[in-house]
């Protein structure tokens, strides 16, 4: 399964290197190394951080609707970057977009895990987590109204909407190590997500702490989803999407959804990347379709199907 | 040299006329948007009841320096009404609804034209002018334009340029940013519309314009660090002069094409 | 090796636990009962080490059964047995085996555990417990949702772990099982142990906890009216 999806991954590697606005087929050097490769790279990068995140969100919360995006963790991290940029802090210090994208995702994670903590039932966990998203769109929005930055709308769609286009290496450089710790952290919860699936109690009788474990989710899913939130804006759903798809295939224990999650979440959002790049070469658009748009059109029938069969 | 030294004579010309002109009927006007703040600024700066508070911002305004002394205005029809003008200026794509509002309430509104060409700029200041009660300032007005676009290098198809504005977009020759460049001397090699790195990097143009917002960080202007775009010549105008058909239009394409 | 000593606690304000000393000892099935709120459960936790203030025993040794446990997700049958190795850091088949076969679930080790009935979901939970290879069992209602004959199996199957010299401690609520099958029946009522000892000779200390009458013929009443 796994040596599958490397596969894939290298398909569509080599493919997402061919693809692009000036055409299909190798392209001139400076557009192959300084354009396709960096926002490749990213969309591996960020997809992956999101897709782990999400399976690491629904094994802790033990609610398959658990996301990143729909929690409101990538929007407090997107407002935390933008603080960071627009007031000035990004340019003094480049690390300080990832970090206080990071610092963002940290802040909303543990409010929202510390309040799962008490009712973690499936619709009080997700009105809390559209209460905090709510309040983190505004607060950027405000926050960039707020900035001496005249083009307030231009940013606040990219920051909403997100996006991998026209990125640098130094721009994934910046992403890459906060991810990959991320991601690592997350991979390696698998035990103690596993025991939280039989409850808290039982948990603590194996000897799995369910603070601890939570705070690794926190942690991981801060590092990442906060780092890819501040690279890429507001890609949403990859995380509610992949583990949801790969359920039914590969079995519902936590621990299993982990590694597949972040190697599937790094497939599905190259993919609709290539994609976004081959709508504007091949319909009538005048600008590539903002890549978070994609993912919400293919994301939100999900949430339909996953909302249902919860009802059920 | 001869050509600047003719520029600077003729804006000193201009400068002393307008300086002498004395409003021929004195209006309150109220203006909207931040096209129509620049032109009531240079056009007839003593009978402005309010501009919008973008008027004073750097970023955006060609005027905002004059702008911080004169009397601002919510745009809101509240707001309007409370200074009880004469005549209201606004965009045509602006603040719709107070434009509504203000009209259905009797108020005298124009709204202007954004010209995309200097032949449209000057027909557009004469009728503002006109409008006004300040026609010789006018007349000043475009005369100081055109005396900038004199001394301007003849138009040639060999070099080509783009102006690059935020997040990609290149609005292309049918634009302002198009009139411009080719006041300059180049030709704008954009197709118009959004454009991005990869389309442009597949027919690099010899010189690119970047319009540049008062040391404000901003993502959307960010891409243009990218290192792809390394080897392509650059020039920064500030935006406010590509912002609206005014005269600063001629300004920019001075600076384009400045060696 | 497991137990506690002049143990009191108070949860949501209310004190649970007076002063209780108890250890249940190996090779016994040792049954807790008593009416609802007598601190059956809460004395099960102390002993198990997951309740603040108490220590903690070795995950290894020692295996815990939650009052009508459930998994979230829809794991199948051996996935959840499976989790009772996490203690160990292994996923050695054998005792998974083994633990399936015990618990009479190894025809079911394929289905989804949110697919069962509720006897076969505390069997299966049984076999996760199992699985630990533990020297204590502290199980909560392990016959909770069962007919009175998968009850009598659990039960006996209880009693040959016990008999095998694991501790076994049960919180039972049907307290004609601990009649049958217990070795020791300690009795609960609020907050306090209030007899301790075989089973038979507890019963009227167990009839006056629960609050049950005596029948004319001398004998408590099993159920409540």
């Amino acid at each position: 399964m796994i040596r599958l999806f490397v596969l894939g991954l290298a398909l569509l590697f080599a493919a997402s290197l061919l693809v692009g606005s000036a055409g299909v087929g190798l392209p001139a050097p400076v557009i192959l190394w300084q354009l396709r490769l960096p926002r490749t790279l990213l969309a591996l990068l960020v997809g992956g951080g999101l897709g782990v995140s999400g399976a690491a969100l629904q094994g802790a919360l033990r609610n398959p609707l658990a996301d990143a995006g729909l929690l409101g963790i990538s929007g407090s991290a997107a407002l935390g970057a933008v603080i960071a940029f627009y007031w000035g802090f990004a340019a003094a210090f480049a690390p300080a977009l990832p970090l206080s994208g990071m610092l963002g995702a940290g802040l909303g994670a543990a409010a929202l895990l510390a309040l799962a903590g008490r009712a973690p039932t499936g619709p009080s966990l997700i009105l809390a987590g559209i209460g905090l998203s709510a309040a983190a769109a505004a607060l950027l929005a405000f926050a960039l109204a707020l900035a001496p930055n005249p083009y307030a709308l231009a940013e606040l769609t990219f920051w909403l909407l997100g996006g991998v286009a026209d990125r640098t290496l130094s721009d994934c450089a910046l992403a890459a190590p906060p991810i990959v710790l991320g991601v690592v952290i997350l991979l390696r919860l698998g035990a103690g997500l596993d025991a939280l699936s039989l409850g808290e109690e039982t948990a603590a009788s194996l000897g799995v702490s369910t603070a601890r474990t939570m705070r690794g989710v926190a942690l991981g899913t801060a590092l990442a989803a906060g780092a890819a939130a501040a690279a890429a804006g507001g890609v949403g759903f990859v995380g509610l999407v992949v583990p949801n798809v790969l359920r039914p295939r590969l079995g519902e224990r936590p621990a299993v959804l982990l590694l597949p999650s972040a190697l599937a979440g790094a497939a599905l959002l190259l993919a609709a990347d290539i994609l976004v790049r081959i709508a504007v070469l091949v319909l009538p658009l005048n600008a590539e379709p903002p890549l978070g748009v994609l993912t919400a059109l293919i994301g939100a029938p999900f949430l339909v199907v996953i909302a249902r069969r919860l009802g059920q | 040299m001869r050509g600047i030294r003719a520029r600077q004579a003729a804006l000193a010309l201009a400068l002393l006329l307008l300086s002498r002109v004395t409003a021929e009927a004195a209006l309150r006007v109220v203006s909207l948007d931040l096209c129509t703040d620049q032109m009531l600024v240079l056009l007839a700066p003593q009978e402005i009841a309010g501009l919008s508070p973008l008027a004073r911002d750097p970023a955006l305004s060609a005027v905002a320096q004059e702008a911080a002394h004169l009397p601002v205005v919510r745009p809101s029809a509240e707001a309007v009404l409370r200074l009880h003008p004469d005549l209201v200026l606004a965009e045509p794509y602006g603040a719709a609804l107070v434009v509504t509002a203000l009209r259905t309430l009797g108020l005298r509104v124009v709204t202007i034209r954004d010209p995309q060409t200097f032949g449209g700029i000057r027909a557009e200041i004469t009728r503002l002018a006109r409008l006004l009660g300040v026609r010789a300032r006018g007349a000043v007005l475009i005369a100081a334009m055109d005396a900038v676009l004199a001394g301007l290098p003849r138009p040639t198809a060999r070099r080509t340029a783009i102006v690059l504005e935020p997040r990609g977009f290149a609005a292309g020759p049918r634009s302002l940013a198009g009139a411009v460049l080719r006041a300059a001397g180049y030709r704008d090699a954009a197709p118009g519309g959004w454009l991005g790195l990869e389309r442009l990097l597949v027919r690099p143009p010899d010189l690119l314009v970047l319009p540049e917002a008062a040391g404000t960080p901003s993502l959307a202007t960010d891409l243009i660090e990218s290192p792809a775009l390394g080897a392509i010549a650059r020039r920064t105008v500030p935006a406010a002069w590509l912002m609206c058909g005014s005269p600063f239009a001629a300004r920019a394409a001075a600076r384009v094409a400045a060696r | 090796m497991i137990g506690v000593r002049d143990f009191s606690i108070e949860l949501g304000g209310r004190r649970v636990l007076d002063h209780v000393d108890f250890s249940p000892l190996p090779g016994r099935l040792t049954a807790l009962a008593g009416p609802n709120g007598a601190g059956k459960s809460t004395l099960l936790k102390a002993l198990c080490g997951i309740l603040p203030g108490t220590g903690k025993p070795d995950p290894r040794r020692v295996a815990y059964l939650a009052q009508g446990a459930r998994a979230a997700w829809g794991m199948t049958v051996e996935e959840i047995a499976f989790l009772g190795r996490i203690p160990h850091g292994d996923r050695a088949p054998e005792p998974v085996a083994r633990a399936l076969a015990l618990a009479g679930v190894s025809t079911l080790a394929g289905q989804r555990i949110d697919r069962l009935s509720g006897g076969e979901v505390r069997r299966a939970m049984l076999a996760r417990v199992f699985a630990t290879e533990p020297e204590v069992l502290l199980l909560d209602e392990p016959t909770a949702d069962l007919d009175p004959k998968a009850a009598f199996s659990i039960m006996r199957l209880l009693g040959e772990t016990a008999a095998a010299g694991r501790t076994v401690v049960v919180v039972l609520h049907a307290i004609e099982l601990a009649l049958r099958y217990a070795d020791r029946l300690v009795v609960l009522d609020r907050g306090g142990i209030t007899a301790d000892g075989a089973p038979l000779a507890m019963l009227p200390a167990a009839a006056a906890a629960f609050g049950l009458g005596f029948g004319q013929d001398g004998l408590p009443h099993l159920l409540p009216d």
